[in-house]
C-alpha cells in the first residue's frame, strides 16, 4: 500500500454524545501532553453540522476526532504526516494510537457515561486518492500490509470488506467477532506510543 | 503504463497552461524558502497572493487556559513569513468569482476538504471557501486539483484584487436591471494577475448588484461596486453601472462614493483599471492600517478622485479584451435540466411549509425556483458537499451558488422537483429552514482560526443560532426577519456593521482578568446593498449577548410601529433608551461569583487574548519591482534545474525570460503601459534604464545590459549544453545587477 495518510475509526458502544462534554477533554489533552510526544495544535468543534466530523484535536503530524460521520460516533484517527515507510507498520502505527485515544476517553471520568468502544468492529480509510483509489485493485493493492497488522491486532485475520464507492476514500470495514477489549488490543500493539 | 506518481503528472494537460506554470512557480518558491534563498517577507506576500494564509497559534505559542505554552513545530527555524512557522497549519484561501459553482468543482473541494482539511467546507462573507489546518507543502497539489476543474487561488488573498462577487440571484432576479454575471466574470479575470493590480497598499474587493435596493451583494461597502442600470438613448436601451468607490468596513467604516451613475458597459473595465491604477499610485503604502482606497477618496475627495481616474484613463494602452467579452454575454448562461412547472399542491412533508417560506424563492423565469441550504456558520462537510453535488447534477443541470450569508444555494429548480430536493436535503441535514432569518446567523473565523480574533464569533454565533432555533416559532414575522452578524475583532469580517444586531468581540479587564465582550452594535442597514451603518451601543459580556438578543427583539416586538424596520425602530427610541435596556447586563461578575464570563464561548480555556497575532489580512507590501525581481530569480534556478535534467532548449528559454523579467520590473515603474512582448521590452529598458545610464555599473559598465541585449538579438539558438550554461550564467549576474540597480536607484524611483 503506498498510502501514507491512514484513518482509523473506532466506533462508540453509545448511539449518541455530548460533544460539549468532549471540547473541554481535548483541550486537556494539549494541556497535559496526553498523547506523549505528539505535538497538539488545538481544537476545533464542529458540534453544529450534522453527521459532521464532531470535535477535532489537531495536530502537526495526526488529527484526532469525536466523529459523528454516518450517524455513528467514534474516535476517528487520521494520520496526515511523517507515515512509517513500511506499510505494514504504518497500519499498526495507525491502530495503535487511535486504540490509545480510544483508551484515553474510555478513562475519562468527566464523561457521562463512561465511554466504551467497540473493538468489533473498526474502519480503515487510506486518505490519498493518488495513491489508493476506492476500488477492487485499490483494495487488492492495500491488502497485505492491512492483513498483516489486522492479524497481529486481532491474533487472527479478521474479515475485510471494501465499502463505499470510487468517489470516495479506499475505505476498508474490518469485522472481527468476540474481538478483545481495547486495553488488551493496544497491548498487543506495545501499549500507549511514547 | 505505471499510475502517475504525482498530481502534476496526474493533471498534465488537464489545468490551463498559464496557471500550470504558476503553481509549479510556487512549489518552486516553495523550495527556494525552505533553502532560505527567498526572505520571509517576500515569501509571506508570495503565498498570500496565492490564498496561502496563517492561522492562530502560527508563532508556536498558544494559552492552554493556565500559561502559555509553546508548540513545538519540527523545523523550528523555518519560517513562512514574519514570525509564521513553516510546520504552523494554515489556511487556504478559495475564491469563487461570483460565487458560481458547478458539481465537479464542489466534488474536488469536498475530496480537497478531506484529504487536506478536516473535512469541512467554509463558506465565508465574500462568497469564497475556505479550507483550515493545511500543511503549505501540500497547497500545490491542492492548487494542481482546483485548477483542474478551473479553479485558482491567485490573488484570493495579498494586496490585490480579491473575490469578485455578485449577487447569487443574477439571472434569475425579478428586481434586476439585466444579469451581472457576463460583467463579474469578465471582470474578474480581466484583473487576474494585471500589473496594474500587483502594487496596493491593501486589498480591493468588488461587487457587482443587479439593482439598487436588495442587499444581495452589499455594493455599499466595497472598494470598488458596480450597480446594473439601463437607460434609453436614441431609442436604444443601453446597459452600464452606477459604479461606486471607496466603500469598507473595518475598524472605520466609509459608505461608497458615487463615482458615476452611468458607466456605459464598454467602459466598466478601462475606468476600474483607471481607478486601480490611481489607487496604486496614490493610495498609502506606509501606514497599513489606513492603506485602503476609501482613504484615499476621503483624502482627495471624491470629484477629485474622479478627475484623477478620468485623467489616467486617457494614459491607459487600449486593450481589446475592454469589450470583446460583451459579444458573448451568454458565457455565464445557465440552462435548466428539467421543464419549469408550478409547485404541486400538497400535502407536503412535515417541516416543508415552514422551510419553504424561507429558503424557497421564485425565479424572474415562469416554473422555476431557487433552493437555499441553510449552512450553520458557513459549515458543510465534504460527504455533505459530494451528496450537493449529485443533487445539482440531479435537479438543475449542475448550477450552485454561494452567497454572502454563507449559505449555498440551487438555481433552475423546476416547481416539479422541489419536494423530492427538499426531502432529499432533510436527508442530509440540510433541510432547516430559516435563511436569511434571524437564526441564520452569519460570522467570520474569530478566534477559531483567525490570528486577529479576539472573542470567539462563531462560539457565539453558534450558541445565539441554537437558542433562536428553540424560540423562533414564536416570534412575529418581524423579529424573525432581523439579521444577526458577528465579528470577533473591529476588522468587520462577520459584517456586523450592516447587521439588524451586530456584534464585534472585544476585550475588557475585570479585577486583573480578561473577559470576553462583544460590542452590540445597532442601527445597520441590511437593504439597499448595505445601505447605512450602526454604531456601537456598549460592550456586553460575550455570555450575557444571548439575553442581550432576548431583550432587544421583545422590546421590538412590543414596540415596533406598523411595517417599521428595526433600523427605524432604534432610531426612534433612541440608542440611549436601547442602551438602559441592556445596562445590568453589562456588568460582570466576580471570578468567584460566575468564573463562567471568564471564558468564551464554545472555548473551556480561561479567556486571553496573549494569543492574537499579527493579521495576515493586510498582506505584505512588495512594490511590483520587487516581486518582478524576485520571479526572475527564480527562474535563474528554474533554468539551471531545467539544464541538469538534460533540458538545454527549455534552460535557454527561462535563462532569457528570466532576464526579461527583471529589466520589465525595472522598466516598468518608469512606463505602467509596458506589455509583454519582448522586443518591447528590450526596446523600453534600453530607452529608460540603459540610454540614462542608470543600469550602467559602476565597475562593469554596460557589460550586464548588454548579456541582455545580446540575448535578445542573437535568439535562442543555444543547441549545446555549454551555451545554455553560459546564457543562465550571464541571466543570473543580470539580475544580480537588476537588483544593484534598484538598490541605487530604488529611492529615486518615480
Amino acid at each position: 500500500m503506498e498510502a501514507k495518510k491512514l484513518q482509523v475509526k473506532f466506533f462508540l458502544e453509545q448511539t449518541s454524545v455530548k460533544l460539549e462534554a468532549i471540547v473541554p477533554v481535548f483541550h486537556a489533552w494539549i494541556r497535559e501532553h496526553k498523547l506523549g510526544s505528539e505535538m497538539l495544535v488545538d481544537v476545533a468543534d464542529y458540534a453544529h453540522v450534522p453527521n459532521g466530523p464532531g470535535v477535532v484535536l489537531i495536530g502537526d503530524a495526526s488529527d484526532y476526532y469525536l466523529d459523528l460521520g454516518d450517524g455513528r460516533p467514534g474516535l476517528l484517527y487520521s494520520r496526515k504526516r511523517y507515515g512509517d515507510a513500511d506499510p505494514v507498520l504504518r497500519v499498526e502505527d495507525a491502530l495503535r494510537r487511535a486504540l490509545n485515544a480510544c483508551r484515553l476517553l474510555e478513562s475519562e471520568e468527566s464523561l457521562s457515561p463512561r465511554f466504551r468502544f467497540r473493538t468489533d468492529e473498526v474502519l480503515l480509510r487510506a486518505n490519498d486518492r493518488l495513491r489508493a483509489e476506492n476500488t477492487d485493485a485499490g483494495f487488492a493493492a492495500a491488502r497485505p500490509a492491512l492483513e498483516a497488522a489486522l492479524t497481529k491486532l486481532y491474533g487472527k485475520l479478521p474479515k475485510l470488506e471494501r465499502v463505499g464507492s470510487p468517489s470516495e476514500l479506499l475505505t476498508v470495514k474490518v469485522t472481527a467477532a468476540g474481538a478483545a477489549d481495547v486495553k488488551s488490543l493496544l497491548d498487543r500493539l506495545g501499549g500507549a506510543p511514547s | 503504463m505505471s499510475a502517475p506518481s504525482s498530481y502534476k503528472q496526474k493533471l498534465e494537460g488537464r489545468m490551463p497552461p498559464a496557471w500550470a506554470r504558476e503553481i509549479d512557480v510556487f512549489e518552486t518558491q516553495i523550495e527556494l524558502r525552505k533553502q532560505g534563498r527567498i526572505v520571509e517577507k517576500l515569501f509571506a506576500e508570495t503565498r498570500l497572493r496565492r490564498g496561502v494564509y496563517g492561522q492562530r497559534y502560527d508563532n508556536g505559542q498558544r494559552h492552554d487556559g493556565f500559561t502559555t505554552q509553546q508548540l513545538k513545530f519540527p523545523q523550528a527555524e523555518l519560517t513562512k513569513g514574519p514570525n509564521t512557522l513553516w510546520d504552523a497549519p494554515g489556511m487556504q484561501r478559495i475564491k469563487i468569482p461570483f460565487g458560481k459553482l458547478s458539481a465537479e468543482q464542489l466534488d474536488v473541494m469536498a475530496e480537497l476538504a478531506e484529504e487536506y482539511s478536516d473535512s469541512i467546507l467554509h463558506v465565508t462573507t465574500r462568497q469564497d471557501i475556505q479550507l483550515h489546518f493545511i500543511h503549505i507543502e501540500d497547497t500545490p497539489d491542492l492548487m494542481r486539483r482546483l485548477a483542474a476543474v478551473n479553479i485558482t487561488t491567485r490573488e484570493a488573498c495579498g494586496n490585490s484584487v480579491r473575490n469578485v462577487t455578485a449577487c447569487p440571484y443574477a439571472g434569475v432576479c425579478s428586481t434586476e436591471s439585466f444579469d451581472v454575471n457576463p460583467y463579474a466574470n469578465a471582470f474578474t479575470y480581466y484583473f487576474l494577475g494585471h500589473d496594474d493590480v500587483q502594487n496596493f497598499g491593501r486589498k480591493f474587493k468588488v461587487a457587482f448588484s443587479g439593482c439598487k435596493d436588495n442587499p444581495c451583494a452589499l455594493t455599499n461597502f466595497h472598494d470598488l461596486g458596480a450597480i446594473a442600470r439601463t437607460r434609453t438613448v436614441d431609442g436604444k436601451l443601453q446597459r452600464g453601472f452606477e459604479v461606486y468607490v471607496g466603500g469598507g468596513l473595518g475598524a472605520v467604516p466609509f459608505p461608497a462614493k458615487l463615482i458615476d451613475d452611468f458607466v456605459p458597459e464598454d467602459e466598466l473595465l478601462p475606468l476600474s483599471q483607471a481607478v486601480c491604477r490611481v489607487f496604486a499610485r496614490l493610495g498609502e503604502k506606509e501606514n497599513r492600517s489606513r492603506a485602503r482606497i476609501k482613504f484615499l477618496v476621503k483624502k482627495l475627495g471624491v470629484e477629485e478622485f474622479k478627475r484623477l481616474v478620468l485623467e489616467e484613463k486617457t494614459k491607459l494602452r487600449p486593450d481589446e479584451r475592454w469589450t470583446a467579452y460583451l459579444k458573448d454575454l451568454a458565457v455565464t448562461e445557465e440552462r435548466p435540466l428539467r421543464p419549469g412547472a408550478a409547485l404541486p399542491p400538497g400535502p407536503y412533508p412535515a417541516g416543508f411549509e415552514k422551510w419553504r417560506a424561507t429558503n424557497l424563492k421564485p425565479q424572474s423565469q415562469d416554473g422555476y425556483f431557487v433552493v437555499i441550504m441553510t449552512l450553520p456558520l458557513g459549515d458543510l462537510t465534504s460527504q455533505q458537499a459530494r451528496a450537493v453535488s449529485n443533487l445539482a447534477r440531479r435537479f438543475t443541470g449542475d448550477t450552485l451558488r454561494t452567497t454572502v450569508d454563507q449559505n449555498l444555494l440551487f438555481r433552475w429548480v423546476s416547481g416539479a422537483d422541489v419536494v423530492a430536493l427538499y426531502e432529499e436535503l432533510v436527508k442530509l441535514g440540510l433541510g432547516t429552514a430559516g435563511a436569511d432569518s434571524i437564526t441564520d446567523v452569519t460570522s467570520c473565523p474569530g478566534t477559531d482560526t483567525c490570528k486577529l480574533g479576539i472573542s470567539s464569533s462563531r462560539g457565539l454565533a453558534g450558541e445565539l443560532r441554537q437558542r433562536l432555533s428553540v424560540v423562533e416559532e414564536k416570534l412575529t414575522p418581524a423579529a424573525k426577519a432581523l439579521h444577526i452578524k458577528c465579528s470577533g475583532c473591529f476588522n468587520a469580517c462577520g459584517q456586523h456593521h450592516v447587521a439588524d444586531i451586530g456584534f464585534l468581540g472585544v476585550s475588557r479587564n475585570v479585577n486583573g482578568r480578561r473577559v470576553p465582550h462583544f460590542q452590540l452594535v445597532v442601527g445597520g442597514q441590511w437593504t439597499e446593498n448595505a445601505g447605512a451603518y450602526g454604531l456601537a451601543i456598549g460592550a456586553v459580556p460575550s455570555k450575557n449577548v444571548p439575553e442581550a438578543v432576548s431583550r432587544l427583539t421583545a422590546r421590538f416586538e412590543k414596540d415596533k410601529l406598523e411595517s417599521e424596520s428595526f433600523q427605524k425602530f432604534i432610531n426612534r427610541v433612541g440608542k440611549k433608551e436601547v442602551r438602559t435596556l441592556i445596562e445590568d447586563l453589562l456588568e460582570v461578575p466576580t471570578y468567584d461569583q460566575d468564573p463562567s464570563f471568564y471564558s468564551d464561548w464554545g472555548d473551556p480555556r480561561e479567556y486571553t487574548v496573549d494569543d492574537m497575532g499579527v493579521g495576515e489580512c493586510a498582506g505584505e507590501v512588495v512594490p511590483f519591482v520587487q516581486m518582478g525581481l524576485a520571479a526572475s530569480e527564480r527562474e535563474v534556478f528554474e533554468a539551471q534545474l531545467l539544464l541538469d535534467q538534460g533540458n538545454v532548449e527549455q534552460a535557454a528559454r527561462r535563462a532569457f525570460s528570466a532576464m526579461l523579467q527583471a529589466a520589465r520590473a525595472l522598466t516598468k515603474e518608469r512606463n505602467q503601459n509596458l506589455g509583454e512582448d519582448p522586443d518591447e521590452i528590450v526596446n523600453e529598458f534600453r530607452t529608460h534604464l540603459v540610454d540614462t545610464e542608470l543600469f550602467k555599473d559602476p565597475y562593469q559598465g554596460k557589460v550586464f545590459a548588454n548579456y541582455l541585449f545580446r540575448a535578445h538579438k542573437e535568439g535562442l539558438d543555444h543547441s549545446s549544453k555549454e551555451s545554455a550554461h553560459q546564457l543562465i550564467e550571464e541571466a543570473q549576474l543580470f539580475v544580480d545587477a537588476a537588483h544593484q540597480c534598484y538598490t541605487r536607484i530604488g529611492s529615486a524611483m518615480p
